[in-house]
């Protein structure tokens, strides 16, 4: 936890230089077996002059975030040799508090995949199981936080690649409202949805960490002016907004028959009941089943569609890999074919499609009208409640023979469900709430934008109730 | 179900290709996605909503003033360019001869 390294380090019990090694050992005792890394760094490198509660503090970085100087690939082929000469601001935050850098993480292939399996360099395992996935895209960061190498890592989330492998990975994922945090240097996914995030052991760590992120960003044109509030103090007041309401077609146990899924349901049942017995109205609401069916096509039109766009840009002309050719559109096109794994390319073809002048106005702007109709029904509800909670998974992380990245028509509302977070750009929150055949489950709790301390203070009051604070993988305490 | 060549010219318009078997698992899931979008269209008086963009209104957005500030150098700008002539990217020529 990082208040507890904080005091090791003020103490003097550990210099940040042995727990930077200390740290870059771990990783590379553990990369073999789980793959959470891209790069790890191995020169130590700290702004002297920090005064921050992350000083001296070691963390790891997603792959798709720039870092001048140093290898970022977005785990990608086509950028697999690619040096950003400027610093994301994220990064640039973390590195004026004194913050210390041990390693890039793998994700999907530029962030476009809910699995952990298609980097460039391999799939990442599940430190709970290695046998199965820990969910992606930001795949690497909660492994790396879920291996108890490093207390925080950030992430992206553009519709629940934060909040996904936390669930799966057992550890604290928070994605804030929407430009809380900048998105300058994050490579862009889809833009209207990206959004930059933590992993952590703690809600309270979560608090902290995007204290020290968060505000207002010149270079990004979304970002919101700061709110002013430290939300790891907010954290220590009485909490005064303490009521729930969950979703019915969602959670309705009759319209699943996995024994998994009914076991998370139920488990997510009694601790709903608990979270009435600790001061919080928990009431049942209903959306539009046709709305809730529509999240996951909502999410792939306007994600590829945006996409597609977003990585025009990827040539291997002023970057990246050099395709062959005899003029400019055969060296980019060889490029691009060479550089782009089959994923992906089926992703920007569906971009592509939706986007033909005779597709536009069926699927695209359909979409994006879905899109608010969605949002619109949330912020309904967030006129008589606080936030909505929900199971972030149905069940713990598949193994990797039961996991596809194509598209079936078995995926339901219960795993898409957290793209409303992006939608709308509320603060959502996934924290550990049980374990089903023997795997971590995350609850989500997604409030009203603006309102991130919130989000956070309802979820440090339900991380009180289910004990699972600081969980590591190989801890079993339920 | 859609043809394999329309695939083939939206991969042709976004300049990258793939193999025969890439096309063929694309277009079987192409047919299951949109199906899945299908279920849009079952939502009444769509025509009626106005297409969201952004997650909410950002309504005090203002152009930042020009400044002068520090620059990336061309050494920077072309570090990481493969083929380089002249202080420019390097690529063929486009006038033939």
């Amino acid at each position: 936890m990082i208040k507890d390294l904080r005091k090791e380090l003020d103490e003097g019990k550990i210099s940040s230089e042995e727990l930077f090694d200390i740290t870059v050992k771990k990783a590379k005792e553990e990369q073999d077996k789980y793959n959470s890394f891209v790069t790890i760094i191995d020169k130590y490198k700290i702004k002297r002059r920090a005064d921050s509660i992350l000083k001296g503090i070691p963390y790891a970085l997603k792959d798709n975030i720039s870092t001048s100087n140093i290898l970022t690939t977005a785990s990608s082929n086509i950028l697999k040799d690619y040096v950003p000469i400027y610093d994301a601001t994220v990064y640039r935050k973390l590195k004026n508090a004194g913050a210390v850098l041990v390693g890039k993480t793998t994700l999907d292939e530029l962030a476009m995949g809910g699995t952990g399996t298609t980097a460039a360099t391999g799939v990442v395992k599940n430190p709970w199981n290695p046998d199965c996935l820990i969910g992606g895209s930001s795949a690497g960061s909660a492994a790396a936080v879920a291996l108890g190498i490093v207390p925080f890592a950030i992430g992206s989330d553009t519709g629940d690649s934060i909040r996904k492998p936390a669930s799966f990975g057992g550890v604290v994922g928070f994605k804030p409202t929407y430009g809380r945090i900048s998105r300058y240097g994050l490579f862009a996914f889809a833009s209207s949805l990206d959004h930059v995030g933590v992993f952590t052991r703690s809600v309270e760590d979560a608090a902290i960490v995007t204290d020290v992120v968060k505000g207002y960003d010149n270079y990004d044109m979304t970002s919101l002016k700061d709110d002013g509030k430290s939300y790891s103090e907010e954290l220590d007041k009485p909490l005064t907004h303490k009521k729930l309401c969950y979703i019915k077609e969602i959670c309705d146990i009759k319209e699943y028959k996995d024994s998994e899924i009914v076991e998370t349901l139920t488990k997510f049942q009694k601790l709903l009941d608990e979270c009435r017995n600790n001061g919080f109205q928990v009431d049942e609401v209903s959306i539009d089943r046709r709305l809730l069916e529509s999240i996951y096509p909502v999410y792939m039109i306007i994600s590829c569609a945006e996409a597609t766009s977003n990585n025009a840009n990827l040539t291997g002309i002023q970057f990246g890999p050099r395709g062959e050719g005899n003029n400019i559109e055969e060296i980019m096109f060889s490029a691009r074919t060479k550089g782009f794994s089959e994923l992906i390319k089926r992703r920007f073809i569906l971009g592509s499609y939706i986007l033909q002048k005779e597709n536009q106005e069926k699927l695209f702007l359909n979409a994006c009208r879905v899109r608010r109709l969605i949002v619109d029904r949330v912020n309904e509800i967030f006129k008589d409640y606080d936030g909505i909670i929900l199971p972030a998974s149905g069940k713990g992380a598949p193994s990797f023979d039961k996991s596809t990245e194509q598209v079936t028509d078995g995926q339901v509302i219960l795993e898409n469900h957290m793209a409303i977070g992006n939608f709308g750009g509320f603060p959502s929150i996934t924290i550990p709430f049980t374990f089903v055949n023997d795997m971590p489950v995350g609850v989500n709790i997604t409030g009203r934008a603006m309102e991130d301390d919130i989000v956070l203070h309802i979820a440090k009051e339900i991380e009180s109730i289910t004990g699972l604070k600081g969980l590591k993988a190989g801890d079993r305490n339920v | 179900m859609i043809e394999k060549d329309k695939l083939k010219e939206y991969a042709q318009k976004l300049m990258f290709d793939m193999d025969e078997k890439e096309y063929e698992t694309l277009q079987k899931e192409f047919d299951v996605i949109i199906r899945r979008m299908d279920v849009i269209d079952k939502i009444p008086n769509l025509h009626e909503v106005k297409p969201m963009s952004f997650p909410f209104l950002l309504d005090d957005r203002s152009l930042r003033n020009d400044e002068v500030g520090d620059y990336l150098t061309v050494g920077e700008v072309l570090s990481n360019a493969k083929h380089q002539v002249n202080d420019q990217v390097k690529v063929p020529k486009v006038v033939e001869e």
